[in-house]
């Protein structure tokens, strides 16, 4: 119902001319919060059914993960609405502040006993059960910084040396550091969601080819230089030439997905989850999704994906100034991203990179990091709805 | 200025449809083909993993013999496997090793050696029984070792042994049958093996029950032989004593039902273990093969495991001999060309065709016969102007008519076919040698079927050993599925000549080369043959190995069982059908015609000869002993005077001719060992009775007990010490006129 009468509004407000609020709670977009909540509860039901056998066999607890999840996803919507509410221009004002914090943050992790090491990647900062990953810090840095960048030399954009440039060197300094973490999915993510933002910011289209070209170069010098990227992409292309150890994750996913067939296996009845997926609840939970849900269920989490994706674009277009604009495609592009990116991986699409399905995938500071970039969003919409100053 | 270009907006649309048209459109295409229209392959890959599949064996049918005996049943074993990948930790490893390697009484290295493998199915012993799975669940539980698992199989179990063994056949370690009925038979007799499909997880741990699936072994069907194993036992327990008398390098024999052409015997001595079909037991054999060493004793071993496997009476081919000359007979009476009161049958010792000098055995020659004569007579020379008379083209048309040149169809492995000569190449010399059965090969089995058309009317049968195809329900009857009635290939001959031919045949053993063949009772039917081996010359190029045999039909006037036996190289001197061939299928037959209850008819000849059972005594009276014993046409001895019976040699109920003398012990008299039995060989059979008389023993005959009949063996030997009035057994064959 809701729902309903807050569209008509939003109707009215993209045709007319801006109404101001009663409050600043009505202007948050309810579609969007709708989606937001839909995605991570389908996320934690999804979480509860892909960990509770290994939740089981490596910590004796059935509800070892989900019970940590739903404490960070409520945190996580905490984080949401504190920041829907929070004025987020205030980035913008501290952009260099979170630029100099977030580029700290990438070269300490880099030092030996700081970092911690997972998997053979050092890429986590933390102490106890908090611990996070400053490449999630580097990307949110990033977004912001380009945001607030392109905002202010949009007119210089198609200029290489005055207007990109310098955006450019920022960009390269993040996506190189955390390259030489071995973290080879942040990095992706983070040049993926900086080209795109500077797309969207006015560079120019030769210009873009030049990123595709670059792009495409520094994946083939990763690959050919670190025996790390050789061995992923080797099980990506031949899984069934070792089955056992470096083809065995992709092939256990393949194995889910087509066990899932049309309509799934049913909730929680997943197979591939005893012990065959390691680490079923993380970034393989989508396997574990189609396999119990079938295509349709699959369809269904991408759907709601793809809503989101529009109703953040949407968010977007509407947005009063340059800066809420390309915040919300920088945070919206990350998501849509990275879950392209975790669905492709799963799907063998693409080689093993080591990203989580947002919303999905369990690991507490990524969600609490992506409810507050919800909230920023959720913000921006709040934001445009606020009488201010016409384009 | 701050507020969002057109620009922008148009870009940010191109990558909303980007991320949500190229990206995630493309996702679900992939989707779509893993999960709706492809990836059946990973899913059966992915059930492969998920389950663990544990198969159930079947269990292979029974095989019983016309009577339902059974000669071999398969009974539940189990497979021990190990899943090496569910073992971690090396303690276990050792542990599983020593642990299972000393219940199963294997090596512990080769053991040890599995445990280390990444796999999930090593197979550690099969055919274990049901007590040593007992001890190695107990030594899981008990060491709480992990990834020994058990696969239901099943063991083969022959509970007689080597009787019948070529027949039977044998299967190999996967139940498979390898070798006669077991292989004939095998689509039968294997059932198809079930499985329990249970679901596991990456740790090889079952999952919960709802993932289990059971697929019911469907059991193999039963099949019923036309042997009769009974009738085998005693035609395996006379060819034994037969190949051991003539040191024949095998004897070999087939009891057969003349009219359905069933089998009720088949047995070729030596033999073999069906338990241990790999191990040669027979002496001969394993001394021939202690000669070699390393691997020409293994090429050795096989051969001779594959010569013992074979059923030659099937497989192979020999030269009939003397034995076809009632085929030869047929087609003269057939043809009316002869009868059996025809004379012109005149013997010189040899016949000259075309340049070609052939002799009789009988070198001085026969001299003028008839034809019944010439075929009691065996003689060559009378078989090979019956064989002019009877003309190639005819001929040869007899033998195709007698099934000789094709296989009879018995259900049994690898038949073969006889081998005649072509139209082209049945010339005069051909025609003449074929006459008496050389020359030409054919195989036992097809041989006395042909044999059987001559004595059952005519009638060329398909010989065979299945009976029936039955199963067994839960409540244990026997449900017959398929009944195998006897097939007639054609008749060959008329009734009357059949009739004719069991006359001739009859005189034969009665009057002729047949005689030791005689059965006490029993008219028996039948023509001794003896056969060079002439694909074995010795070095001075002469035949000097020979098939001995004899084919025959009992009772004559109505034939309902036939007989063949061959001795094959026999090296104890004698080599003659009628002399080492002709006896045996005496000795069968006097042990299978009242085993099938047909009744004797002794000629009055016979019934005075006939033994009487001695009447027990004890108890009695001397008086009323020695009038009982009277009243049964005994003598007596009565020894320790008059009182009561406390002892009597033989004792009441044995078999001794009548007037035997039978010792009676009264007032704390015993009998003592003072009566040395003599060396009767050779003796006839009155000086036999009179030598064991003077030792106050008795005389049980057996063999050709007519008269003109010598001892060859004796039972027990010269030289023992026996008890008055004991009864010593004498074998007796004759040696006037048998020669072939």
């Amino acid at each position: 119902m809701a729902f309903g009468r807050k569209k008509t509004k939003q109707k009215t407000d993209a045709s007319t001319a801006p109404v101001r609020k009663k409050n600043g709670r009505g202007g948050i977009d309810m579609p969007f919060l709708i989606l937001v909540l839909c995605l991570l509860g389908f996320g934690l039901v999804m979480v509860c059914s892909a960990s509770y056998v290994s939740a089981y066999y490596n910590h004796g607890d059935s509800f070892y993960f989900i019970k940590r999840q739903a404490i960070w996803a409520v945190a996580g919507i905490a984080a949401m609405f504190f920041f829907a509410f929070f004025d987020y221009r205030w980035f913008r004002k501290k952009v260099h502040l979170i630029l100099i914090v977030a580029f700290i943050l990438v070269i300490i992790v880099l030092i030996p006993h700081v970092g911690i090491t997972v998997n053979g990647a050092r890429r986590w900062l933390g102490a106890g059960p908090i611990r996070f990953q400053p490449s999630e810090v580097a990307k949110f840095a990033v977004i912001v910084f380009l945001a607030s960048y392109i905002s202010t030399n949009y007119g210089k954009m198609k200029k290489f040396r005055e207007g990109l440039m310098p955006a450019l060197a920022v960009l390269a300094a993040f996506v190189g550091l955390v390259a030489v973490e071995t973290h080879f999915s942040g990095a992706i993510l983070i040049f993926g969601v900086g080209v795109t933002m500077l797309f969207v910011g006015g560079t120019s289209i030769k210009t873009m080819l030049g990123f595709a070209g670059v792009g495409a170069g520094g994946i083939g010098i990763f690959v050919f230089f670190t025996d790390y990227a050789t061995r992923r992409l080797e099980a990506w292309l031949h899984p069934e030439a070792d089955p056992q150890s470096k083809g065995f994750q992709i092939l256990q996913s393949l194995y889910a997905i087509s066990s899932g067939g049309l309509l799934g296996l049913g909730l929680g009845q997943s197979r591939q989850k005893h012990l065959y997926i390691p680490e079923p609840q993380n970034d393989y939970i989508f396997s574990i999704v189609c396999e119990e849900l079938g295509f349709i269920g699959a369809l269904v989490v991408i759907l709601l994906f793809a809503l989101l994706i529009w109703r953040g674009f949407t968010i977007a277009f509407r947005a009063k100034d340059k800066f809420s604009s390309m915040l919300t495609v920088g945070i919206i592009s990350h998501v849509a991203l990275q879950t392209i990116l975790n669905i492709g991986v799963v799907s063998q699409v693409f080689p093993s990179t080591g990203i989580g399905l947002p919303f999905f995938s369990y690991g507490g500071t990524a969600l609490l990091v992506l409810m507050a970039e919800m909230g920023i969003v959720l913000s921006v919409s709040r934001n445009n709805a606020l009488e201010g100053e016409g384009e | 200025m701050n507020g969002i270009s057109k620009s922008m907006i148009r870009r940010s649309l191109f990558i909303m449809f980007f991320f949500v048209v190229i990206g995630l459109g493309g996702m679900i295409a992939r989707l779509l083909f893993l999960q709706v229209f492809g990836g059946d392959e990973y899913a059966a890959k992915a059930i492969r993993q998920q389950t663990l599949d544990t198969e159930i064996a079947a269990k292979s049918g029974t095989i019983y013999d016309r009577n339902y005996v059974k000669l071999a049943e398969s009974s539940p074993v189990q497979t021990v496997i190990l899943s090496p990948a569910d073992i971690t930790d090396d303690e276990m490893r050792k542990e599983i090793a020593s642990g299972l390697s000393e219940i199963l009484e294997i090596d512990y290295d080769e053991v040890y050696k599995k445990t280390l493998k990444n796999s999930k199915y090593e197979r550690i012993k099969r055919k274990v029984d049901v007590t040593t799975v007992e001890k190695v669940r107990k030594f899981i539980k008990e060491s709480k070792v992990k990834g020994i698992n058990f696969e239901e199989d099943t063991k083969r179990y022959y509970p007689y042994g080597s009787l019948a063994s070529q027949i039977i056949g044998f299967r190999g370690s996967d139940n498979q049958g390898l070798f006669g009925i077991e292989k004939v038979y095998d689509k039968f007799l294997t059932g198809t093996n079930g499985k329990l499909i249970t679901a596991k997880n990456a740790a090889g741990n079952e999952l919960p029950i709802q993932y289990e699936t059971y697929v019911e072994a469907q059991d193999g069907q039963d099949v019923v032989l036309t042997i009769d194993n009974n009738v085998q036992q005693y035609l395996s327990k006379h060819l034994e004593i037969a190949r051991g008398d003539n040191k024949a390098t095998s004897a070999a024999g087939i009891v057969m039902n003349v009219k359905t052409a069933e089998i009720l015997a088949m047995c070729i001595k030596p033999d073999f273990d069906l338990n241990d079909p790999y191990t040669i037991t027979d002496e001969t054999l394993s001394e021939q093969l202690s000669k070699y060493t390393g691997e020409e004793l293994k090429t050795k071993t096989s051969e001779t495991q594959n010569s013992l496997w074979r059923n030659m009476l099937v497989s192979d081919t020999y030269e009939p001999g003397s034995t076809f000359k009632i085929i030869t007979a047929s087609m003269g009476l057939e043809e009316g060309l002869v009868t059996p009161e025809s004379t012109g049958f005149n013997c010189g010792g040899s016949i000259t065709v075309a340049d070609t000098r052939i002799g009789c055995w009988k070198h001085e020659g026969h001299g003028a016969q008839t034809f019944r004569e010439a075929i009691q007579n065996s003689c060559n020379p009378s078989f090979i102007r019956l064989g002019q008379m009877i003309g190639n083209k005819t001929f040869l048309k007899y033998v195709n008519a007698f099934g000789l040149r094709s296989k009879t169809g018995i259900d049994m492995l690898g038949e073969a076919s006889g081998l005649f000569h072509t139209e082209e190449n049945f010339n005069e010399v051909e025609l003449a040698t074929s006459s008496f059965g050389q020359t030409f090969k054919v195989t036992p089995i097809e041989m006395l079927t042909a044999a059987c058309a001559v004595a059952n009317g005519g009638d060329l049968m398909t010989p065979h050993v299945v009976k029936q195809i039955t199963e067994t329900d839960e409540d244990g009857n026997i449900k017959v599925v398929k009944n195998i009635a006897p097939t007639k290939v054609r008749q060959v001959i008329s009734e009357e000549t059949s009739r004719t031919m069991c006359d001739l045949l009859e005189s034969v053993v009665k009057n002729g080369s047949g005689k030791n063949a005689y059965v006490k009772g029993y008219h028996v039917a039948g023509k001794t043959g003896t056969s060079e081996k002439i694909d074995s010359k010795n070095e001075e190029g002469e035949v000097d190995k020979y098939i001995a045999s004899f084919i025959g039909f009992a009772p004559a006037s109505d034939p309902q069982i036939a007989i063949l036996i061959m001795i094959n190289e026999p090296s104890a001197g004698e080599y003659f059908g009628g002399l080492i061939a002709a006896p045996v299928a005496g000795d069968v037959l006097s042990d299978v015609l009242p085993y099938l209850g047909i009744q004797p008819e002794y000629s009055e000849e016979e019934l005075a000869s006939i033994d009487v059972t001695v009447p027990n005594t004890l108890g009695m009276t001397s008086e009323k002993a020695i009038a009982a014993l009277k009243d049964a046409g005994f003598d007596y001895r009565l020894i320790g005077g008059e009182g009561t019976i406390e002892t009597q040699s033989p004792a009441g109920g044995s078999q001794i001719p009548q007037g035997g003398v039978v010792s009676l012990y009264t007032n704390g008299r015993t009998p003592s060992s003072d009566c040395t039995v003599p060396d009767l060989t050779d003796l006839t059979i009155s000086s036999a009775k009179e030598a064991l008389e003077e030792q106050g023993l008795n005389i049980k005959l057996t063999g050709n007990t007519n008269a003109g009949s010598i001892v060859f063996s004796q039972e027990p030997k010269a030289g023992s010490q026996l008890t008055g009035g004991s009864v010593v057994t004498v074998k007796l064959k004759s040696y006037s006129n048998v020669a072939d």
